[in-house]
């Protein structure tokens, strides 16, 4: 089998699967591994069952919400930006957002000179304790292919476009750190509190690939 | 009995010595190569950057363990220092297409990294 | 054989700079059992049983072909399973008779 086989046939990372489980056929087979895993683990006393509730209440609580009003915070107090350029976990963690997967963050700020875009070639690192967890789409091939070779095509798919006088850095997750791109403050905004700058500022204003305030045509499928 | 005072140099005190590995080998704005080593298994370091120069941007702190090694297991690898390491697009790809100061930014650990030669 | 080397050389996740086509804007809400999936890799990781950086590696051993067909939380649950092997802290056998007696329950 040539890597080209490997590349392009067995792609399912459209995650389809779930379309083709046949509906009310009962659990599929990796779910029942998950379930099996976690009884096993359980009754062997590795693990309790409240910390698996838990940790679903955890990953609940995380949502682009909380990337938002750091954004939202950044644009209307310097101080606070300064603090979160210098170290974005430790400003998050003034917010009450706690880092629970010992990650660091960096944030990204976006300028009229400079626009900021994150990506994880090798797996799907992204800042899940401020924004939740990743969309499909930052997870699959197309986007960690292209995103670090061909950044300004990948922008255009998303409907943003960078002139040439600015500059595109694309950052790479593969250790500790994870990314936030503060996105620039949309126009006419001088007037906005915090709660109305935070609704313009969507999940994918802090990738990196829209800019604040511009409507996400297309979420969840 | 009287402990002997340490010499102090501009505030700093002299003498003590760093263990291994300890102290970060590159400062920012180092320019450095990627090694172009091919391990078999386990690997953080992409292949589109083996072989590839850059610049450091900045010094990861604290020291961390080779996220290589960690992936065999609990309490598995040493501690050294990860460095934010800056390239040109132009540098990695070689028909990039977008502005010439368009940039990747990466995380690589000290022991993938040599100074590049002037 | 020719050409086999680069599937060693190359992890199946290393995927950088290759070709691809355009990025289909999909996502979709988690399944309930990925999202415990999830949440089992954080607890499991909170007890020091298996850390992110295994899980990785345990990922990309699965092979291309496993890595090109399971969808992401399906290759977590496979690793997480190979990889409580290798620790001994589950064996194969019991994991088969679990999910039979999952399955049985299922079925009601």
């Amino acid at each position: 089998m040539s890597t080209q086989d490997t590349e392009h046939e067995h792609d399912r990372d459209h995650d389809h699967a779930h379309d083709e489980i046949t509906a009310g056929d009962g659990i599929g087979y990796y779910e029942t591994m998950e379930i099996a895993v976690r009884e096993l683990l359980v009754s062997k006393g590795f693990i309790k069952p409240e910390e698996i509730r838990r940790q679903l209440e955890v990953l609940d609580s995380r949502t682009p919400a909380l990337g938002a009003r750091v954004v939202a915070r950044a644009w209307l107090d310097d101080e606070f930006r300064a603090r979160l350029l210098e170290n974005g976990r430790k400003a998050c963690e003034e917010l009450g957002i706690s880092f629970y997967d010992d990650t660091q963050l960096i944030v990204l700020e976006n300028t009229d000179k400079v626009h900021n875009l994150i990506v994880c070639t090798l797996c799907s690192c992204y800042p899940r304790p401020v924004l939740g967890l990743p969309p499909d789409w930052y997870k699959n091939k197309p986007y960690r292919a292209r995103a670090i070779s061909e950044p300004r095509k990948v922008l255009a798919e998303f409907g943003t476009f960078i002139p040439n006088d600015v500059d595109v850095r694309v950052s790479d997750s593969t250790a500790m750190i994870r990314y936030l791109v503060l996105p620039r403050r949309p126009e006419g905004t001088e007037t906005y509190n915090e709660d109305q700058l935070a609704s313009l500022v969507t999940r994918d204003s802090m990738i990196g690939v829209v800019a604040a305030g511009v409507a996400d045509p297309r979420t969840v499928k | 009995m009287a402990i002997n005072p340490v010499p102090i140099d501009a505030g700093i005190i002299r003498g003590v010595i760093l263990a291994s590995g300890e102290a970060p080998l590159f400062s920012p704005s180092d320019r450095v190569e990627i090694l172009a080593r091919s391990p078999v298994g386990h690997y953080r370091v992409p292949m589109y950057l083996r072989g590839k120069f850059g610049v450091v941007h900045s010094i990861v702190e604290p020291s961390a363990v080779d996220n290589e090694e960690e992936g065999y297991g609990r309490n598995a690898g040493s501690k050294r220092h990860y460095y934010r390491v800056s390239f040109l697009m132009s540098e990695v790809w070689a028909r990039y297409a977008g502005s010439p100061r368009d940039e990747l930014r990466i995380e690589v650990f000290e022991t993938w990294l040599v100074r590049a030669r002037a | 054989m020719k050409g086999s080397e680069e599937l060693v050389r190359r992890l199946p996740n290393d995927i950088g700079g290759i070709s691809a086509g355009p990025i289909q804007r999909t996502d979709h809400e988690l399944e309930p059992w990925e999202k415990r999936c999830h949440a089992l890799a954080d607890v499991i990781d909170f007890h020091k049983i298996l850390n992110t950086e295994e899980k990785r590696k345990g990922v990309e051993a699965l092979g291309s072909e496993i890595v090109g067909r399971l969808s992401y939380y399906e290759r977590w649950i496979v690793a997480f399973s190979n990889i409580l092997f290798q620790k001994r802290i589950l064996t194969p056998r019991e994991l088969a008779e679990k999910m039979d007696e999952v399955a049985a329950r299922d079925r009601g």
